[in-house]
């Protein structure tokens, strides 16, 4: 169609330049300001592009420019950004970056139709699919020997299922010397300090021991600071679900394989099962009581961070990340007393818990090299130095002096100030490299010294940040952090977790999955919210409608690749 | 520019002419009237028309990655999943249902509020209201949304009011219940457009001749009569064209309020085509379920133009086409 | 163009032409002023509210509007939102590119889309049927994403300011609305002056376009509006391009990652963090405000602007004389 639109074009320009020409005076030379800009940045890639000679050995780098697409919103960094100066300075890359903003599907879709990568790309199975990446095996072997150390023991799980090549290297995942925890941000029923505080630190196992607590301080608080206290809030809205879909695998002692369970390697739906149903009709009884918000289903997630962070509702099961800021804004209200613990519940008490896991490998995240990048050796090299032990400290920590602080025992500390900064984004855009440092390779636990690879796992770091009100909480249960209220997590099994399994756009069992999630949707409030003589023939709706889904088209999927990773995963 | 124009020779020279009414005297009589429609009808040809061989995705299983020779054909399997689907009907329904109270609502409060911000007498009055009432259009649904949500909660403004007022006893949970849906996003979107609504028509209005409220005011005519028999009728050809073009639109009753606002007890009122569409198209990276969504809507589209405009044509009002 | 709108059209503001009727009685008139008035300042408060509402999160403590309850006064004031909004610096050279952008686009539309619809206004017209027929339908259809996005790489419009302008020169809804408000200009006006000998573009150019004045002041402001608001072009053509970023897409980068930052389960912010520093905290709901005012507040300006040429209509009558 080029030829004859390229006609076409021609003569309706023609017509617009002459009109525009005449009528704008001023607009056009803005226009023309921009449009010089536009010629300057292509011609500077031109330059990078052709710039690929030998790479300079002898101490002299040679400056060259990598274009990144990341996969996710994000903000440009200030152009005097301290850290990737200092990259430029030492290994002689800068990059452009290119953020998300919009909907990843768009805009995948017409990057792949029109072949359009820049050189680094965050990873994606859409990308892997229509193969815009370049097999990264060779690469590594031949100019990465520090990536090769970094991936060794994760190498088969880092293969495509499809095709076996490596195409994307995970940026979480890879544990390196003593894992530091401090800090829990996964899934849990979370309980307010004051109600356990209350009870006499009691130990709380159980669905029904937890329910009972909030049951009884909501009947001895009717209100808290004046506003009625709510008993137990569960947040349904939009992508965030799993506080009402998540929690009945858990409470059987499985961890989070998202829509499945898999019990001796095989996976199958939980949603109606016995174990589910008896979550929601506790959950319904508890309604009957009173104890559940009225309006929990109807609330957007503003209204839900609203009610947290007025310290008035005793539970939910969520992740914390999710309601980090609530907890934050209840620390500046100094209500420390009204944040959360997470504690691991199940239903009966012989049940070990497992929600606590082993962060696993992050498949399908961190870079991936296109298909289209000039010199992918020249990129590999720089990844290869940026997995190096002082990068990494570079990385994650700052400069030393200026953003940390080594004590005379060799540990990296932070003072207040310097503290204060890492919680302020405007500083981070000058001062540290997330944009790049979040999807780069990278070790986790600790460095070879003992240290930390994160401050905030540092565990002098921890308890330095540690107001009075926890450390008198977490005495009082003899626990140094609130990790301590998790079980130790068990070896991974070999497959976990399931919910990374690609279902594969288009397919039947991506579009099971959607119908399910919608069926929970619709029944699960309702079932919650039906009089308890009337939540068995919910729940049989329910279920008679899943029953109607093409579920096994789903569950197939799922196991076909539990399958696969057993097979090419085990070592 | 006139002459320009001229010199160069009527771009049709090639082409027969296609009826005999058509003849080269007055293609010659009405070159200049070509020469300035006919180069912006290539133009939209090329924007708008060019890329709808994109329509063949419909009938494909479009992967991006490859080209136009690779692809699979499937024949109609995507019009069939969309038309089989056990949720289309009720989608359609709620679909057509919300468009039309917000057709109808946003109509009468706009012209409604024209019509009473003509009676200003105090210029600065006018404006100043005008100015403030096309505000929440430069809002995002997700802020009016926040602010809906807010103000229906069973400690919003809403309840308050109504008990302050004895007209409920306890709050009503606003959202809980789908009976209420359509009308609180119909409400919503009066909210938010119908200042910015007004605009087209206080410009008509602009145009009314003057004398025509003098000649009416000399028969010794009413407020309500002028408004009546003067203004309405000086704006009816705006309000017309308008209406025949918005019942173009009766499939697109949006996807964003009904998702911010909807939940799992309403969602049976909530989802739209739309968000049908969405859910099953594009977020599964089925561009091919999406573009089959998108010809079904243009044929209803199309289909429900033209009538309007006949009806229109029949009733001996403005026409569209 | 103003000049010779004057000529033709004294000055006319709406309050002046009406005098009180007489023979009606004075309390209905008096009745129906107080309605209006009180009816009026319900609907400023009314719509006033969220856009005050989302200043004044805007200027207040993220971590604080987090607990809800903010209305007409901030509890903790704070400029951090701005500063949070201003950090990154890309958005200055992204105002001038939607300045620009957004000005080109006007005065481009503007001109051509009222040519076109002068054209199809004219009933002697041959292709009137057929062009108008053709603009019409691109408001039904679209050819989708990609087959769009294949045009536009074709064109070589991809990282280009260009495609911000390009795409959208003409825009049929308008053109509509405009040919509607050509109808009410009389017959006679064109014909004498064709007896005089003018041709269709100087009888445009001299007669249509400035009597066009109030309708092109409302469609200046829908194309301002549209082209200062849009962010999909960017996002789907320049998004590689960062010093061709516009300021809507800019703030949406910004909101997003600011929603992002707290997503992300890898981020175990918060630990160690002091009561000072958390207050200093932004959230996703104080940056959404933030980037709202900022988006809004330039593009507000425009529309009192534009008022005067809605009062200042034309006074058909006189010209017939």
């Amino acid at each position: 169609m080029g030829g004859k639109s390229g006609a076409l074009l021609r003569l309706s320009l023609l017509m617009v330049l002459a009109f525009s020409v005449v009528l704008s005076g001023c607009g056009g030379s803005k226009n023309a300001g921009s449009s010089t800009d536009g010629s300057k940045g292509s011609t500077e890639q031109a330059e990078t592009g052709s710039n690929d000679n030998k790479d300079g050995k002898d101490g002299k780098v040679e400056p060259f420019n990598v274009s990144v697409f990341i996969g996710e919103a994000g903000q440009q960094p200030t152009p005097d950004n301290k850290i990737y100066k200092k990259i430029k300075d030492e290994l002689g890359a800068s990059f452009n970056f290119e953020f998300l903003a919009g909907d990843i599907n768009q805009k995948l879709g017409v990057m792949i139709a029109g072949s359009d990568y820049p050189d680094l790309m965050t990873g994606n199975t859409k990308l892997t699919a229509a193969g815009a990446f370049i097999p990264l095996e060779d690469l590594i072997e031949k100019y990465a020997p520090n990536l090769k150390k970094h991936y060794a023991d994760y190498w088969n799980m880092m293969k495509d299922p499809s095709d076996g090549h490596i195409y994307v290297l995970p940026n979480y995942g890879v544990y390196n010397g003593k894992l530091n925890s401090t800090w829990y941000s996964g899934p849990a029923f979370w309980i307010q300090k004051d109600v356990l505080e209350e009870a006499g630190y009691p130990k709380v196992k159980t669905l029904d021991e937890y329910f009972d607590l909030i049951e009884k301080y909501k009947e001895k608080h009717s209100t808290i600071d004046g506003s009625p206290t709510i008993g137990f809030e569960i947040l349904n809205y939009d992508w965030r679900n799993w506080g009402l879909f998540n929690a009945p695998q858990h409470l059987i002692g499985h961890p989070n394989d998202g829509g499945v369970v898999v019990k001796d390697g095989v996976a199958e739906i939980f949603a109606d099962k016995d174990y589910a149903k008896q979550y929601y009709k506790k959950l319904n009884e508890m309604n009957d009581k009173g104890l559940i918000d009225k309006e929990t289903f109807v609330q957007n997630y503003d209204q839900y961070l609203a009610k947290l962070s007025s310290g008035t509702v005793l539970g939910m099961f969520d992740q914390h990340w999710n309601f980090q800021n609530a907890e934050n804004s209840l620390i500046t209200q100094k209500k420390d007393n009204r944040t959360y613990v997470g504690l691991p519940l199940v239903y009966d008490s012989s049940t070990k818990d497992y929600y606590r896991d082993r962060s696993p490998l992050n498949l399908n995240n961190g870079f991936g090299i296109s298909v289209n990048a000039k010199d992918p050796v020249k990129i590999i090299k720089l990844l290869d130095s940026l997995i190096t032990e002082d990068w990494q400290k570079t990385l994650t920590w700052g400069v030393e002096g200026e953003d940390y602080i080594v004590n005379e025992k060799g540990r990296f500390m932070k003072t207040q100030e310097q503290r204060d900064k890492f919680t302020d984004g405007t500083w981070k855009l000058a001062n540290k490299a997330d944009a790049l440092f979040s999807y780069l390779p990278k070790i986790e636990g600790s460095f070879s010294d003992g240290n930390a690879t994160d401050a905030a796992a540092q565990p002098e770091e921890y308890q330095a940040g540690l107001k009075e009100y926890d450390k008198k909480f977490l005495q009082a249960y003899g626990y140094n952090s609130y990790v301590d209220f998790f079980s130790e997590p068990p070896e991974n099994p070999v497959y976990y977790p399931a919910w990374t399994i690609d279902l594969i756009e288009g397919s039947e069992a991506k579009i099971v999955n959607t119908k399910l999630n919608d069926l929970s949707t619709k029944f699960l409030p309702k079932a919650i919210l039906a009089k308890p003589a009337d939540f068995d023939s919910v729940w049989g709706d329910y279920t008679s409608q899943i029953g109607k889904v093409n579920v096994k088209a789903y569950e197939d999927r799922i196991n076909e690749q539990i399958k696969w990773r057993i097979d090419h995963w085990s070592k | 520019m006139e002459e320009t124009l001229g010199k160069k020779k009527a771009v049709r020279k090639s082409k027969k002419p296609a009826r005999q009414r058509i003849s080269w005297s007055l293609i010659k009589s009405q070159k200049q009237l070509i020469w300035m429609s006919v180069p912006l009808t290539l133009y939209i040809i090329l924007f708008a028309y060019v890329p709808v061989w994109g329509w063949t995705m419909a009938f494909q299983n479009y992967k991006p990655a490859r080209s136009f020779s690779q692809q699979d054909w499937v024949g109609f399997k995507h019009f069939k999943f969309l038309f089989t689907d056990d949720d289309f009907l009720r989608v359609l329904r709620n679909t057509i249902g919300m468009s039309l109270i917000n057709l109808v609502l946003g109509f009468v409060t706009a012209i409604v509020l024209a019509l009473l911000l003509n009676e200003i007498k105090k210029i600065v009055w006018k404006r100043t209201v005008q100015t403030i009432s096309y505000l929440p259009h430069f809002l995002s649904w997700v802020i009016v949304t926040g602010i809906v949500a807010t103000s229906l909660a069973s400690d919003g403004i809403v309840n308050d009011v109504l008990m302050k007022l004895h007209l409920i006893k306890e709050p009503i949970l606003w959202l809980s219940e789908g009976k209420y849906f359509w009308g609180v996003v119909g409400a919503s979107h009066v909210w938010k457009e119908v200042g910015w609504n007004t605009i087209i028509y206080l410009a008509a209005m602009a145009s009314i001749d003057p004398a025509l409220y003098e000649a009416a005011e000399i028969d010794g005519a009413s407020r309500y009569k002028k408004m009546l028999y003067v203004t309405l009728p000086g704006i009816k050809a705006t309000i017309v064209i308008l209406l025949i073009m918005s019942i173009g639109h009766i499939l697109d009753a949006g996807f964003e309020v009904q998702y911010l606002l909807g939940n799992g007890l309403v969602v049976d009122w909530a989802e739209t085509v739309d968000i049908f569409v969405l859910k099953y198209g594009i977020a599964q990276g089925n561009y091919s379920l999406a573009t089959a969504g998108g010809i079904f809507k243009t044929v209803v589209s199309v289909t429900m133009l033209l009538l309007a405009n006949q009806t229109a044509k029949r009733l001996g009002e403005e026409r569209l086409l | 163009m103003t000049m010779d709108n004057r000529k033709l059209s004294p000055q006319r503001s709406a309050g002046v032409a009406m005098k009180p009727s007489s023979g009606m009685g004075r309390l209905e008139p008096a009745l129906f002023h107080t309605f209006n008035s009180v009816f009026m300042i319900v609907l400023v408060i009314v719509t006033l509210y969220p856009f005050l509402n989302t200043i004044v999160v805007s200027f207040n403590a993220g971590n604080d509007t987090i607990r809800g309850g903010i209305y007409l006064w901030p509890r903790q004031w704070t400029l951090q939102n701005y500063k949070a909004v201003f950090a990154s610096g890309t958005i200055y050279n992204a105002f001038w590119i939607s300045v620009a952008r957004t000005v080109l686009s006007t005065v481009l539309n503007i001109f051509l889309t009222t040519m076109l619809s002068y054209t199809l206004s004219r009933k002697e017209y041959i292709f009137r049927k057929p062009i108008t027929v053709i603009f019409v339908l691109t408001m039904y259809f679209s050819a989708g994403l990609i087959p769009g996005y294949f045009l536009i790489k074709d064109l070589h419009l991809l990282n280009s300011f260009w495609v911000y302008i390009f795409p959208s020169m003409i825009s049929a809804f308008n053109m509509i609305v405009i040919r509607t408000y050509i109808g009410t200009i009389p017959e006679s006006l064109v014909e004498s002056a064709k007896i005089d000998g003018a041709g269709d573009f100087k009888i445009f150019m001299r007669i249509i376009f400035p009597l066009c004045t109030p309708v092109l002041a409302t469609i200046a402001l829908f194309v301002a509006v549209g082209a200062w608001n849009s962010w999909f072009d960017a996002f789907l053509y320049t998004s590689s391009k960062q010093d061709l970023s516009t300021l809507q897409y800019e703030l949406m980068k910004l909101l997003s990652s600011s929603m992002n930052s707290n997503n992300n389960p890898n981020v175990a912010a918060g630990v160690g963090m002091t009561q000072d520093s958390a207050i200093s905290l932004v959230t996703p709901l104080s940056i959404r405000a933030a980037v709202t005012v900022v988006a809004a507040v330039p593009i507000l300006v425009v529309y009192p602007f534009m008022q005067k040429y809605f009062v200042v209509g034309l006074n058909v009558g006189s010209v017939k004389e």
